[in-house]
């Protein structure tokens, strides 16, 4: 009997304390804000700057010493690149040196006056290339342009060299190419940015909005003297479990929807890859949220003011897509910022969706992420649920030294 | 009282709000100080090495095992070893690769007898630094690949080395990384980077410090002490936090261009000029953003927003020109933007006041932007009439 009534009461008080934070997040327009606002329109945006995600046609100068057949020939193709576009071709360095620094063109190619002497010589000619390096793309573009031309031109000269000595077309290809070989970059074609970028974006949005505004919350109540470890007046019975799991309740239900939005529907209205199972995504989804929610409501213990939370901890947006080891590689991580990086649920998260999402895996290809989040689920649990035990007990003893002073 | 005693009594009441909140050195101080520790350290490698390859060799001979020793030698790749292509796949699938090598079948004897084997590689390109920079491993790999066959077979045919070596490499191309020599992702992130995250400092913190004066309801005090000036408060208040942010910056500088030695070809000096208008700039929008909405928790949110969007839209990662013409116009409205065209001319190309002048004007001109909010702003303070919560 008796323990009948205590599930019974233990589902009244989870409810009641589930719709009771429901119903404080809905009656906040900083925490609606951030929440809706930012959680529905910032997956677009962030879609719509990085929309093409690939840079074409980079524009180069070319100097052109040798004034050649070959370094012409040259260039019209580094032009046909879908990389790099020949802007103008300068008399001199100087010129192309100035063009570049008024950011008219990102890189350089020159051609020494020998050029085409050398390689009739059947001596090596070089090309310089000029990179600007304010940004990796221009560098990357011209590279890869200037490199797959050479490819190019150089089995051409092979070609030339090998027919005037009498080789047959046949001889010559096999001559020139021992090893052909076969590109394939099978989850992202083109190295596109957005393909990369978009989905950690994604996640990471879920995971700081959700901080952020259970942060808001958790900080407005301090500020009113209440807590958010307290239970509200009209439950009678205690406990943290309740407590952390009514409160995540809410947080779970509402995000449950933003990040089906955000995982299924965003990617969909921007055409990105979606190669992943839906059902595989539902389940990702749940066992991320879960982890976000526990994650959020173990930090936002230690905000004490509302705002505090943006001063305090809005900077850790940009790190935490560091973190997540997709940009720049886990294996290059020093130490000590890898063990950092399992703090955060993206750390995981991201990859699991890119691995699901991108790369078309199934639960399985995301085993360990998974592994990582529920771990981390479960210690945030339980340290979401010390966070209410100590607040409690740090209010009692509040109380009662306020008892006397308030005569209530 | 003269102008200068209520100026600088409000300066004496700030410095004392922030002796005695701690939250205003913590979120500007301490936040920059983690985030020096962060990118400094992070990037430690400068290019990444030792990057996941993964490698079926189904020839199994020694001129399939030569090419994974070689690719392992590299200082980029390390080789992992598959015994079959769908292990690997799996893996890269994981995310653990960066890259897959598959060696054909008969390899060796096919090279031996002219057949050209065909060598296929996978890349991860959701990983994108790795996924790139394997891929221009294993690419050098193949040439050299190719290279050192073709010469064996050139040399049984009896050509001497010299006429070799302008056949089977007849080009060369040497390439200058203009301001980044070593192609050192840590200078390239960091130099941007940072100044984004004192731009985001400056724009929450002086939101707050605004805010906070009608959220904690001192406002009045603020105007009694000025006489209802908002124009000698507001200055008062940017003398403080203007000069706190600016220590922050120019440590920043010396600490990028000094300390840690990051290449540049202008002057750090002119960094701190950039900075400093960084600074002012970001204030600018701020006290605009507080002015228009002078509900503190609202402005913050809003701040938030828009601080963070100013990493994406500064360029230095996807360039503005790859972006949606409708974007393109925004960036402008950052000025994370126009400090990152400055470092580009100043710390790239050191072409100093001839090459940044444009940007420097539109810096200042966030400044004006406070002006026409300036009545909002007053009212508030004065009446206390927006929602405290």
């Amino acid at each position: 009997m008796k323990e009948k009534n205590y599930i019974k009461t233990w589902f009244r008080d989870f409810w009641g304390i589930a719709t009771y934070e429901l119903k404080l997040i809905f009656s906040d327009w900083g925490v609606l804000l951030i929440f809706f606002v930012a959680g529905l329109l910032y997956p677009l945006l962030y879609n719509l700057i990085y929309r093409n995600g690939i840079l074409n046609d980079t524009p180069i100068a070319v100097v052109d010493d040798s004034g050649s057949t070959l370094s012409r020939r040259y260039a019209r193709e580094v032009d046909a690149t879908r990389e790099c576009a020949v802007l103008c071709s300068c008399a001199n360095m100087e010129e192309a040196k100035q063009l570049m620094q008024q950011r008219k063109v990102n890189g350089i190619i020159y051609f020494p006056s020998d050029y085409e002497e050398r390689i009739a010589l059947h001596e090596t000619a070089s090309i310089s290339v000029y990179c600007d390096m304010s940004s990796f793309l221009y560098y990357k573009n011209a590279l890869m342009a200037v490199n797959h031309v050479m490819l190019e031109e150089m089995n051409r000269i092979q070609a030339d060299t090998f027919r005037a000595g009498g080789y047959t077309e046949q001889q010559i290809a096999e001559l020139t190419e021992f090893i052909p070989y076969e590109e394939n970059n099978p989850y992202n074609r083109a190295f596109s940015y957005n393909i990369f970028l978009v989905g950690v974006i994604l996640l990471l949005i879920i995971q700081q909005t959700m901080f952020y505004g259970m942060s808001l919350l958790a900080g407005t109540m301090r500020e009113q003297n209440r807590s958010f470890a307290s239970l509200p007046d009209k439950i009678k019975g205690h406990g943290m479990g309740r407590i952390v799991l009514g409160r995540g309740a809410a947080y779970g239900l509402l995000y449950m929807g933003i990040s089906i939005y955000i995982m299924t529907i965003v990617p969909a209205i921007f055409g990105m890859p979606q190669r992943g199972n839906f059902f595989d995504l539902l389940m990702l989804a749940f066992i991320f949220v879960t982890d976000c929610v526990f994650f959020s409501m173990t930090w936002s213990s230690f905000i004490t003011r509302r705002e505090s939370v943006f001063i305090l901890f809005l900077f850790m947006s940009p790190i935490c897509l560091f973190l997540t080891g997709t940009s720049w590689p886990t294996s290059a991580f020093p130490k000590f910022w890898e063990w950092f990086s399992y703090l955060f649920p993206t750390t995981f998260g991201c990859k699991a969706y890119i691995n699901m999402n991108t790369a078309g895996g199934n639960l399985s290809a995301a085993g360990e992420c998974i592994i990582g989040m529920t771990l981390q689920t479960i210690i945030y649990f339980i340290l979401a649920n010390f966070a209410v035990y100590v607040e409690n007990h740090l209010l009692k003893q509040k109380n009662q030294d306020n008892v006397p002073a308030v005569e209530q | 009282m003269g102008l200068f005693k209520k100026l600088w009594a409000v300066i004496a009441r700030e410095t004392s709000i922030i002796r005695r909140r701690p939250i205003y050195l913590l979120g500007s101080v301490a936040v920059m100080a983690f985030c020096s520790i962060f990118f400094l350290s992070f990037f430690q490698q400068g290019l990444p090495h030792d990057l996941p390859i993964g490698i079926v060799d189904n020839d199994q001979s020694w001129v399939s095992r030569e090419f994974a020793r070689n690719l392992d030698a590299t200082q980029l790749g390390k080789t992992v070893k598959y015994d079959t292509f769908q292990e690997a796949r799996e893996d890269m699938m994981k995310g653990k690769l960066t890259s897959i090598c598959v060696i054909p079948e008969n390899m060796y004897s096919d090279i031996l007898s002219n057949r050209q084997p065909e060598f296929t590689y996978y890349l991860n390109g959701l990983y994108f630094v790795g996924g790139a920079l394997a891929y221009k491993d294993i690419l050098t790999l193949v040439n050299l690949a190719n290279g050192a066959v073709k010469r064996e077979v050139l040399r049984a045919r009896g050509y001497n080395d010299n006429a070799i070596m302008g056949m089977i490499q007849p080009l060369n191309i040497d390439v200058h990384q203009i301001g980044n020599a070593y192609t050192n992702y840590g200078y390239y992130l960091t130099n941007v980077m940072l100044p984004g995250m004192l731009e985001m400092i400056v724009i929450i913190i002086l939101i707050y410090s605004l805010g906070a004066e009608m959220k904690y309801r001192t406002s009045r005090h603020l105007m009694n002490i000025t006489d209802n000036s908002i124009t000698i408060a507001l200055t008062g208040k940017l003398i403080v936090f203007t000069a706190l942010f600016t220590v922050l910056g120019v440590i920043m500088e010396f600490l990028l261009y000094h300390w840690m030695h990051f290449p540049i070809t202008g002057s750090v000096w002119n960094m701190i000029i950039n900075v400093f208008l960084l600074i002012l700039a970001s204030e600018g929008i701020a006290i605009f953003i507080i002015g228009c909405l002078p509900v503190t928790r609202l402005a913050l949110s809003v701040g938030a927003l828009y601080s963070v969007m100013g990493f994406s839209l500064s360029g230095f990662t996807l360039p503005i020109e790859a972006m949606p013409s409708y974007i393109q116009g925004l960036a402008a409205a950052f000025p994370l933007r126009h400090y990152y065209l400055f470092y580009v001319q100043e710390v790239i190309f050191g072409s100093g006041f001839a090459g940044w002048w444009p940007q420097v004007l539109a810096m200042l001109a966030f400044v004006f932007l406070p002006l026409p909010i300036l009545g909002r702003l007053k009212n508030a303070y004065i009446r206390l009439n927006f929602p405290k919560e």
